[in-house]
């Protein structure tokens, strides 16, 4: 029984594995996006200033 | 609003995902031949089906991209695409935790996990191609049909353990005369399968805000070209 619970215990680690990085590949490409977002627009204001 | 939806979606699936675990490790009887690790079953089988309808989305998006050419189609595929594959991970990578304690075995080469396998190669070719195709039109349209032919792959591993004799334990729900689930199991696996399900819409449109995002850097990144 015991040897049992060794498999779920890997079985359900490796599933929080997989969904925690993929939660934290989403928000590090967001946070990547967002800065790219900032920086373009800044890009493009200064440019129409002058 | 579309930011407040997805985190009121993440919050339940949260909740939700609580009531799972608390039914499958402390509500559910204990399986009678397989003991404890058959509660895989109910974290191992739900995301297949949610990968599955992932597909279904991405066809139905892939298809509509190509008669309207409308790009909102495509960032739907694609974000479809991307989240199934990784319900379509989970399943393959509980499924050797099962097979290991009660076959014996890690894996085997029969049609049905060799079509899983090959399923879950597609979903990763499909996101490959989106990143070696540099021209947005022709990366949609090439993406479109592999999604296509990603769905025929989706049928056949789920019908595989019908049509040939297969290592995989034949169908249990939906099987015929002589399988099924004690009704209790039978409610925990809709209650996961349900919980999954409000997952999968979560992170599909925390998936869709980074296509947008996108999009909308590409535009910018037009004017700025266009511009200099």
């Amino acid at each position: 029984m015991e040897e049992n619970f060794k498999w779920l215990w890997y079985a359900f680690s490796a599933a929080w594995v997989l969904v925690v990085a993929y939660l934290f590949s989403l928000g590090r490409r967001e946070s990547k996006l967002r800065d790219e977002l900032e920086s373009l627009k800044s890009m493009i204001e200064e440019r129409q200033r002058k | 609003m579309k930011n407040r939806s997805s985190a009121i979606l993440a919050a339940v699936s949260g909740v939700m995902l609580v009531i799972t675990l608390y039914l499958t490790f402390l509500w559910v009887p204990m399986e009678r031949t397989m003991g404890v690790v058959q509660r895989i079953f109910y974290f191992h089988v739900p995301p297949f089906f949610v990968a599955s309808l992932a597909i279904l989305a991405g066809l139905v998006a892939s298809i509509r991209f190509l008669i309207t050419r409308d790009y909102r189609f495509d960032d739907l595929a694609v974000s479809a695409i991307e989240v199934g594959w990784v319900f379509d991970s989970i399943n393959l990578v509980m499924g050797p935790f099962w097979a290991r304690p009660v076959w014996g075995i890690w894996w085997t080469w029969d049609a049905r996990l060799t079509s899983a396998f090959v399923l879950w190669l597609m979903f990763a070719g499909y996101l490959i191609l989106r990143r070696a195709v540099a021209d947005p039109s022709a990366r949609a349209v090439m993406c479109s049909v592999v999604v296509i032919f990603q769905a025929v792959g989706g049928v056949i591993v789920y019908m595989a353990n019908r049509w040939w004799r297969t290592q995989h334990p034949q169908p249990v729900m939906a099987g015929g005369q002589g399988s099924g689930l004690d009704p209790r199991m039978w409610y925990v696996f809709l209650f996961s399968l349900a919980t999954m399900l409000v997952l999968f819409g979560a992170l599909l449109q925390i998936r869709r805000r980074l296509e947008r995002l996108r999009r909308e850097i590409d535009g910018l990144r037009r004017t700025v070209h266009s511009e200099a």
